[in-house]
């Protein structure tokens, strides 16, 4: 009672003109280091994965507060998309569907021919990779990052190193994983390196994302590669990760000046990674996803019977 | 009155962290100011005696948390920003509205600085000129504040 009152009197008397507490360098040299040692643990050590993982969860309420204004105007936008275009929109998409279908019918017979060859020539089994349709939710917030965030997570069978995917091409791969959404660092981003081929040499290198601009750079290759402009990169998938012949890049630009022994190759994506909405997340191929042959020639009888191709084929 | 000071600081804290989280792309991305610092700087300077560098120090843990960067990343930035601004905090008294203008611009420039020499250590990389357009977009926005009557001298009894 008596301090209560003691303050109530000091804060009329003198009131805020002398700080009270620690000076302000005290506090500023305090957390500092506070955030010197959390940089340190979160870069170096990951005990605060977890931690995230929990604290991204309180945050969701306020991002659906956040994207409400975005979704009602793609919504409205929807409503009222014209009744012409979406008659154009749907003739075109039957159009693709029947082309697809003629390919996808030579790739049953393909993939049963393949598994027998495999069969004759005992080679290793083939990978078959179980793929999730997602939802680009939002840009990531660090405009200097090239991440988007998806709304697929470890609540739908999502791992960290998962391949994203889109029609067009590779578009990044799974850095983070939350309960419902997962964060994909995009080819483009300066952290991510994709062991590629080109398409039409068999040439193998790996791209590194360019970072500032929507490119690709494929460093440390001689002057005289055997790359030229309009090359198509695809992936090698060497790295056991991404599924072999995605494309990836077109290569938009060679350099090479005298004082480098090196080529400078620069590539244009081929995914949509700024403008497409929905990806595929292509899960990493592990042992146990493993799939015999005979099982395979099973999936493509099967799949010849029901004339439904299997999900992940159907992407390709 | 520090009950209803603390209301609106927490209510405004809130509102710059909602307009942080939306869904901004492209140039729109690049251009965004930086609402929470903003928001410290204005508390900061209108009730220190509430306001101080822990509060930006947990402000800036929130905002790591929302763009998904290393922990202590922002909350660094924004203790070092929030010392700058307390310890010239009760000359601002005598400064007239450009000067307070200018004070703020170093203020955003001085975060972005040192978010620039953090993010070197991390090896993102260089920048461009481009990388300092948040601080011109924020301080637009004060001015726009200022304009639309926000009072940003500090209320001398405190209250």
């Amino acid at each position: 009672m008596v301090p209560g009152f003691h303050q109530n009197l000091e804060q009329q008397q003198a009131p805020v003109l002398f700080a009270h507490g620690p000076s302000p360098f005290a506090r500023l040299v305090f957390f500092a280091a506070l955030s010197l040692a959390l940089m340190a643990i979160d870069s170096r050590l990951q005990y605060l994965t977890q931690v995230r993982e929990n604290l991204i969860e309180l945050l969701h309420p306020l991002q659906v507060i956040a994207n409400a204004p975005s979704q009602l105007y793609r919504f409205t936008n929807e409503y009222f998309s014209t009744h012409h275009y979406l008659l154009n929109e749907n003739k075109k998409l039957e159009e693709l569907a029947l082309e697809q279908d003629i390919s996808l019918q030579r790739l049953n017979t393909l993939t049963l021919e393949n598994a027998n060859l495999r069969d004759l020539l005992q080679a290793n089994k083939a990978l078959v990779e179980s793929s999730t349709l997602g939802e680009i939710m939002y840009v990531g917030r660090d405009p200097f990052t090239r991440k988007v965030i998806v709304n697929r997570g470890t609540s739908h069978g999502i791992v960290a190193g998962a391949a994203v995917v889109d029609a067009k091409g590779v578009i990044g791969q799974v850095t983070r994983t939350y309960s419902s959404s997962s964060e994909v660092t995009l080819i483009t981003d300066k952290s991510l390196a994709i062991p590629i081929q080109i398409e039409r040499n068999g040439l193998r290198a790996i791209a590194f994302g360019h970072g500032r601009n929507n490119t690709l750079d494929l460093p440390y290759l001689p002057a005289n590669v055997d790359i030229r402009r309009g090359d198509k990169l695809v992936t090698s998938s060497i790295d056991g990760i991404y599924p072999a012949g995605l494309a990836i890049a077109t290569v938009s630009e060679i350099k090479v000046t005298s004082d480098s022994p090196f080529a400078r190759i620069v590539c244009v994506p081929t995914g949509g990674i700024e403008n497409h909405r929905q990806v595929l997340l292509v899960s990493i191929p592990q042992a146990e996803t493993l799939v015999s042959t005979s099982a395979l020639v099973n999936e493509g009888v099967a799949v010849d019977n029901n004339k439904k191709p299997s999900k992940p084929h159907a992407q390709e | 009155m520090h009950k209803s000071r603390l209301k609106s600081i927490y209510l405004s804290l809130l509102l710059a962290f909602i307009c942080l989280l939306f869904p901004w792309s492209g140039l729109a991305l690049k251009l965004r100011p930086d609402f929470m610092l903003l928001v410290i700087i204005y508390w900061l300077l209108r009730a220190p005696n509430l306001c101080n560098v822990g509060t930006a120090w947990f402000i800036g843990l929130c905002v790591d948390l929302a763009t998904g960067g290393t922990f202590g990343q922002y909350a660094l930035v924004y203790t070092v920003t929030a010392y700058v601004a307390v310890i010239y905090q009760r000359r601002l008294v005598l400064f007239n509205g450009t000067q307070q203008l200018v004070y703020v611009f170093l203020l955003l420039i001085i975060s972005q600085i040192v978010l620039l020499i953090l993010k070197t250590f991390a090896g993102t990389g260089l920048f461009g000129w481009d990388y300092f357009l948040p601080s011109i977009t924020g301080i637009l926005m004060w001015q726009i504040a200022v304009t639309l009557g926000l009072n940003t001298s500090r209320n001398t009894r405190g209250s």
